[in-house]
């Protein structure tokens, strides 16, 4: 089906947080400008500007610096809300290592 | 009421991965991978030496239906992303009509909605065809280009053009392939070249082409519960996974086979994937299916289609 599963398996809060860092520490790169101040609240469309392509080069980029692999087959508009919803997807999503 | 007498595409047997065009549209390896990885564009089918007028033939030679009723084709429309499909003084849809016998149709273009004129163009042809009380009238209706300028290789950070063609033979009435309804949604305010519209056109996307679907779909005095199958345009999965969490529509039912194997082939890929969609036995007789595209030009468009087969 294509609606997620509402009762999402819980996160670990550790490991959201670290995305969270991980997101903030990379949005100067993805976005080719200075930001500062910017916390897991903080929107990535209205507040950033953020394109939904500059969104994905965000999480390819969090892959390779992280050394993760991140399933997108579920990513979705509302994912790219904040910094902090996009976090919950990638901590949601991570691929077991091959 | 509207029907499609019959369908044909063609698809040139070149394919080019995305991955080659990277150079020519001055992408960076990061751009490709986004493209292949959430996007799903793979390769894209290019004809390489051939012309438009050899894409559409290859279209026009599959329908059989044409065959002995050339004198009833009173109109030939070819539906157009972009405005200018070959160089003057060029004009490879007359010749197609010396070719096939058309000569007593009436030729035009059908333009302005961009990716989605390929729906106009069926819903003109009827309606033209409704007016003249002609039982056995008949539109022939033309979509697909060349990829031969930068413009029309790709949609930028969206999807990549792929070359082909369909053609369709519209008749007033008919049991197969019925035209129930047509909603067709204009946003003039997207003709603008500024980053913010840019932007909010990208937000509104997925929202506006899920409410052209529901609109059509309402218009036919019915739900989705009732929809067998989705012929998109093949912009890209990504666009469409959102129309279907949008809509609570099963992405399944969307036919995207073609986005990875062909790319967006301009106003034809509604029938490239009517094609595919029969091939696998996704059109049941007498259920109603939709084909939906967004175009985006000067303004941009969102609009659908109810079909019964």
């Amino acid at each position: 089906m294509t609606e997620r599963d509402t009762a999402l398996p819980a996160i670990d809060p550790a490991l959201r947080e670290r995305m969270v860092e991980g997101i903030c520490a990379l949005l100067p790169h993805v976005l080719k400008r200075e930001v500062t101040g910017a916390t897991a609240d903080t929107t990535l469309m209205e507040a950033l500007g953020m394109s939904s392509t500059s969104g994905l080069e965000l999480i390819l980029e969090l892959e390779e610096r992280l050394d993760l692999e991140i399933s997108v087959e579920e990513l979705g508009r509302d994912d790219f809300g904040t910094v902090g919803t996009l976090a919950d997807y990638v901590a949601g999503n991570l691929l077991p290592e091959a | 009421m509207t029907a499609l007498l019959a369908v044909a595409d063609h698809l040139p047997p070149g394919r080019v991965p995305i991955e080659e065009l990277a150079g020519e549209f001055g992408l960076t390896s990061m751009q490709v991978k986004i493209f292949r990885r959430y996007h799903k564009l793979g390769e894209v089918a290019r004809d390489p030496g051939g012309s438009l007028l050899d894409l559409l033939r290859g279209a026009v030679a599959g329908l059989d239906a044409l065959r002995g009723r050339e004198q009833h084709v009173r109109y030939v429309l070819h539906a157009r992303t972009f405005p200018t499909v070959v160089p003057y003084p060029h004009n490879p849809v007359r010749e197609l009509c010396r070719e096939f016998g058309l000569d007593r149709a009436t030729v035009f273009a059908v333009g302005h909605h961009a990716c989605a004129s390929g729906l106009l163009a069926i819903d003109v042809a009827g309606r033209l065809l409704a007016a003249d009380d002609d039982p056995d009238g008949l539109a022939l209706v033309l979509a697909g280009e060349k990829a031969f300028t930068p413009e029309a290789g790709m949609v930028p950070d969206t999807s990549f053009f792929g070359e082909g063609a369909s053609a369709c033979l519209v008749a007033p009435a008919g049991d197969r392939d019925r035209v129930l309804s047509y909603a067709a949604d204009l946003r003039g305010e997207f003709d603008s070249d500024a980053e913010e519209q840019a932007l909010e056109f990208q937000r509104i996307y997925s929202d506006a082409l899920a409410e052209a679907i529901l609109a059509a779909v309402g218009r036919a005095g019915l739900t989705m519960d009732a929809i067998g199958v989705i012929l998109p345009h093949n912009v890209n999965n990504v666009a469409w996974h959102q129309v279907c969490r949008t809509l609570g529509y099963p992405r399944e039912r969307v036919v995207l086979d073609n986005v990875a194997t062909a790319g967006h082939v301009f106003c034809a890929d509604n029938l490239v994937n009517y094609r595919t969609a029969r091939e696998r036995g996704l059109l049941r007789p007498g259920e109603p299916y939709v084909m939906a595209a967004a175009g985006a030009g000067r303004g941009a468009t969102f609009s659908a289609m109810v079909l019964q087969h």
